[in-house]
């Protein structure tokens, strides 16, 4: 699979945000005809927001079907601790818009203080002044959500939330992967292979960032590298390094 | 297994030398279908196995379910010992697998809203209750704190870490960080950050 980041703007009349969106989306199609590791698109979907969206991080979380939510894919640390927060306090924006079902904004977060006292004030310290929150659907069931953070207090355009919900979408049908929506049971099965996936690509980083004496975020860009360069799934190679000892460390 | 309104269970251990065998089965019937499936090389379990997903099948008898296309012999057997729905799921923790639990039923259907949530958690403590067997055979320490820490990322960055630092397996690795957080009487998420901030090592020497 190919990076999700923003195109080359070669067109003189077309906008370099226009042109990043076409390649996202052409990509992620061309992504998901062929056999394709999941945690690695919703993590590509993640930096994609990023991207075009103007925002300064997002984040993505699934049902556990155990009654908790999961983090599976953040732009960066300081979403990822955000995101974790609101699931070990149980309040927050992420929350609500999973909860709900619908959409969940705050273009000042500062005016949000009573709604959700323990998040803001996290948030806040993060560097974040507003966020935006939708929901990934799927028929009439609710997976997980699609967490946006930006470091100015700004409402998201309605244009923008559209565009997020439709990449929320995508994230949907990425974990459910097209060919196999007449059975029911599937969504189950992906749900937890994207969780079990998540779990043994974070036990390789620790391998490599021990190994190679780098920064999660480092060894986490060789796996990635390493599957690209090898064609294989990001999730193979992970389980690779940690069970079969596959050395993926560059010289 | 009375919650999940199942007829009959087993969990099939399988290591990551591919040694496999049947752990426990609560009657004849699913320890036949456990063996069946390891002796045959295919069905959910297998699947379940390989793929680290759980393989759920509501009605075995459905020939549309692309699943089902690939396990013939099994099938078989299956439907002439009144096997109608199987729900195989891994015993996984990321990269650790531990084995597979198979839920069999005798009348076709899926898993409720209320039953999935609580497989998914047998399974859950079914993984850890076998990774200790794994190694002592003891339940030596209460669990509750890794299976709410499982949640919790840096967990398994620091089993890697450990792993890494001890030159064990990914398995010994965790729980040789669960025994240390047991031993320093402190949450194994917290002693997990100081292992990713590199504030604490393991050595071969400690362990």
């Amino acid at each position: 699979m190919t990076d999700l980041g923003p195109g080359e703007n070669v067109g003189t009349g077309v906008s370099s945000r226009e042109q990043a969106l076409a390649d996202i989306f052409v990509r992620l199609a061309d992504t998901m005809v062929d056999d394709y590791d999941v945690v690695d698109l919703l993590d590509q979907l993640v930096h994609a927001c990023v991207n075009v969206l103007g925002v300064s991080a997002a984040g993505l979380l699934l049902d556990d079907q155990k009654g908790n939510l999961a983090l599976v894919a953040s732009s960066s640390d300081e979403a990822r601790l955000l995101e974790l927060f609101q699931l070990q306090n149980n309040e927050g924006p992420c929350l609500d818009c999973v909860r709900s079902g619908s959409a969940v904004t705050s273009g000042d977060l500062d005016e949000d203080r009573e709604r959700w006292p323990l998040f803001v004030p996290a948030a806040t310290l993060a560097g974040f002044r507003s966020v935006a929150a939708v929901p990934l659907r799927l028929r009439d069931q609710i997976i997980g959500g699609l967490n946006l953070f930006m470091d100015s207090a700004r409402k998201v355009p309605a244009a923008d939330r559209r565009l997020a919900q439709a990449l929320a979408d995508v994230a949907s049908i990425g974990i459910l992967q097209q060919r196999s929506l007449h059975r029911s049971h599937l969504l189950s099965e992906q749900l937890q292979n994207a969780l079990t996936s998540r779990i043994a690509i974070e036990q390789a980083k620790g391998v490599l960032a021990e190994r190679g004496e780098l920064t999660m975020d480092a060894a986490f860009d060789v796996l990635r590298r390493y599957a690209r360069d090898h064609n294989l799934r990001l999730t193979e190679v992970a389980n690779a390094v940690v069970t079969a000892g596959l050395d993926v460390l560059p010289e | 297994m009375d919650a999940l309104s199942v007829t009959g269970a087993g969990i099939a251990m399988v290591t990551a030398a591919g040694h496999r065998g049947v752990v426990c089965a609560t009657d004849s019937l699913s320890s036949t279908i456990e063996e069946l499936q390891l002796t045959l090389g295919e069905g959910p379990c297998v699947d379940a196995a390989a793929s680290g997903a759980p393989v759920l099948v509501p009605d075995l008898a459905d020939a549309t379910d692309v699943a089902t296309e690939r396990w013939p012999t099994f099938l078989e057997s299956a439907a002439s010992a009144g096997v109608k729905a199987v729900f195989a799921l891994p015993l996984r923790v990321g990269a650790i697998s531990v084995g597979v639990i198979d839920l069999y039923r005798d009348t076709p259907g899926d898993l409720s809203a209320a039953e999935l949530p609580a497989a998914l958690m047998a399974a859950d403590a079914a993984a850890l209750a076998l990774l200790y067997l794994d190694v002592d055979g003891e339940g030596a320490f209460s669990d509750d704190h890794t299976a709410r820490s499982s949640y919790q990322m840096q967990v398994h960055q620091a089993t890697g870490m450990v792993m890494a630092q001890v030159g064990v397996t990914i398995d010994q690795a965790f729980l040789l960080l669960r025994a240390r957080a047991f031993a320093d009487g402190r949450p194994l998420a917290e002693l997990a950050t100081d292992v990713v901030a590199r504030r604490v090592r393991f050595s071969v020497e400690d362990e």
